[in-house]
Parts: C-alpha cells; structure tokens; sequence
C-alpha cells in the first residue's frame, strides 16, 4: 500500500471517531427532551464538530505547504498559547480535567506562522486531554532555549508508544502510524504538527514520563523589539 | 440494585451510552465508568457487576486484554459483556468470552443500547 493510500485511511479512520459521536450526540438529542440534557448535548455536538473540523482543515494545509502560502513572521507565544488554552479549555471541562500555562521566557516574539503554531500547540492540548486521567491538570509551559522558545505540553496518561516516541525522536514520522490503533492513536495529529514544525524550521520531539508524556515544539526567536506585555 | 460497569475512554461516548442505559432501567441501577481497563480490573477486585459494557479500542489495554483478564478466573468469567466498539466484530471472534451481543457504533442508537443492557441483565436474572 502507498503512502499516501495509507495516509488517506489514516486520515478516515480517524474522522469516524466524531462522526459516529455527532450522530450518537444527534440521537440522543430526540430521546432526552429536558433542558439541561439537550444543552449539554448541544455543546457537545459544537465542541466535536469543532475538533473534527480543526482536523480537517490542518489536513488541507499539509497539502498547501509546499506553496508556501504560510506567511512567517515575528509572532506573540504567549499570545498564541492563551488563545489556545481558552479555545481548548471547555473540552477539558467535559472530561472534568484543566490545563493551566507556565511561563519561564524571556524572549517573547518566535519567528512562525501563527495559524500552523496554533494548530501544533492546540493538538498538543487535546491529545494531553485525551490521554491525561480524570481530574488532571495538564501543563503547557513556556521556556527559553538558548535561541529558541520551547513550547510544551505536558500529560499525565498512558505513554506514548515506543514506535512513536522512536519516529519523533529521529524525525521520521513522515506519515501517520497505523489504521490499526484507536482513533486518536494513530499518529496523524504528530504527522501533522510535524509537517508544520518542519515548514516553519521549528523542532519537535516527546519527552517519555512514567506517568505520561510531554511533547514540544522550538522556535527560532525573533530579534524584534516586542511590544507585548 | 443492579451494577455496571462501562468502559469507554472517550467521555463523550461515554455520557451518551451511560444516559441510555440509565434511561432503559424500570429501577436505579449501579454504573461505574471508566475510561480505561487497568482501573476497571482494579474496580472487579472490590465489587463484581452485573453487566460490563466494554470498548475495544482503548488507550493502554485494549479491551481483548480485559476480556482474557476476566475469562481467567471463575467468578468474572461469568459476568456478561456487551461489546460496544468501532470494530467489524463477529460473535464467532469472541466466542471464547462470554459476550452476549456486540452494538457497532456507526450504527448503534440509545434505544438499540438500552435493549441490549435490559435483554442481557433479564436473561442473567
């Protein structure tokens, strides 16, 4: 099988996962008629088509990279990082879980694409939500490295798997891993933070916990004078 | 009271086939959810329910682990299991468990869900 065949399989399988949820969600919507159900039900239904859509989109921008359509330029991390954890934090409500920011940085401007950093960092926050145990606080931590931010995420959950943590480690994942795995496991979320670190000349890799897993991703600085608080 | 036990690790899922059953019970029932099968093993060792919901597609063990956990010894080996999974799975793959009827979630509803739990538990009864 191509790579790309694989990739496309991936790439389904993955997307069942919130289809079959959104029409369970759709279902359950006729059978409970109170309030506090149906609304319940509602932002459920928002926050998975929400994701879904993410994914989709981060899907269509893997395949306009090489365009070089992606501006990149002196961008706020903290910024990106905030708009991040308050998109993010309604669906770590759902799971009774949270995320909370740490910042150690001086520097405060990395030269990057502010949608691709997004999309690296937000899918960092929801695989730490998906894999982190119930009650949680997942950490995402901001810290100078030499001339580079590094971005981290922090889970407390399962760890990630060998064959994964190997491909991070010397930065072969160039595609996702196995159709076989549950969806959310398959590695498509890294295959694609890591065709966007890689445009941007920015590093990724996992740091291996016993009680779970930290993934980063390290930008160049920008040597502009920052007017961000 | 009758007790329960679902294991699901998306939470989502979870609240949607947690609602079902709940919804299906003429009396209060016990349910206990988890999102993975190292806490659910955990939980068979303090109480043994009455039914096991169980996903297949798990993060860390997969649910075949939890199955091959409780067909090895007698007092779990005998408690029935709704498989509830993402998987084609046949009743002759899972012939060696005691698997009672397996919901597909592409086509599952909450009705087909709460059918299956009052069938099983009245058929154990």
């Amino acid at each position: 099988m191509t790579s790309e065949v694989n990739s496309v399989l991936v790439a389904a399988h993955e997307l069942k996962a919130p289809l079959s949820l959104m029409r369970q969600l759709a279902l359950s919507l006729q059978v409970f008629d109170d309030v506090t159900t149906q609304t319940r039900l509602c932002n459920q239904m928002v926050s998975v088509s929400e994701r879904a859509l993410l994914q989709v989109n981060d899907l269509t921008k893997v395949a306009r990279l090489e365009d070089g359509l992606f501006t990149m330029e002196p961008t706020s991390v903290r910024g990106v990082c905030e708009t991040v954890a308050r998109d993010v934090e309604p669906l770590f409500g759902f799971d009774h879980k949270s995320i909370r920011i740490e910042y150690h940085n001086r520097q405060k401007l990395a030269i990057a694409n502010h949608d691709l950093l997004y999309s690296i960092i937000y899918n960092f926050c929801t695989n730490a939500m998906h894999y982190s145990e119930a009650d949680a606080t997942s950490v995402l931590k901001v810290s100078d490295n030499n001339n580079r931010i590094r971005i981290d995420v922090r889970d407390y959950g399962p760890a990630l798997p060998t064959k994964i943590w190997r491909k991070l480690q010397s930065g072969s994942l160039r595609q996702p891993t196995d159709v076989a795995m549950r969806p959310g496991s398959s590695g498509l979320g890294l295959y694609i933070a890591s065709c966007f670190a890689s445009y941007m000349h920015a590093e990724l890799g996992a740091v291996r916990h016993r009680d779970g897993t930290s993934f980063f991703v390290e930008l160049p600085i920008s040597k502009q004078a920052c007017l961000f608080p | 009271m009758k007790t329960i036990f679902l294991i699901e690790d998306d939470q989502i899922m979870s609240e949607c086939i947690a609602r079902a059953i709940r919804k299906s019970q003429s009396e209060p029932v016990e349910l206990y959810t988890f999102t993975n099968g190292i806490t659910a093993i955990q939980a068979l060792n303090k109480k043994l329910p009455d039914l096991i919901c169980l996903d297949i597609l798990l993060s860390g063990p997969d649910g075949f682990s939890l199955l091959n956990e409780l067909t090895s010894y007698n007092d779990t080996a005998k408690i029935p299991v709704i498989i509830i999974s993402s998987l084609d799975l046949s009743h002759q793959d899972l012939s060696y468990y005691n698997v009672k009827t397996i919901l597909q979630k592409e086509t599952m509803t909450p009705s087909s869900i709460s059918e299956a739990a009052v069938e099983v538990l009245d058929r154990a009864e």
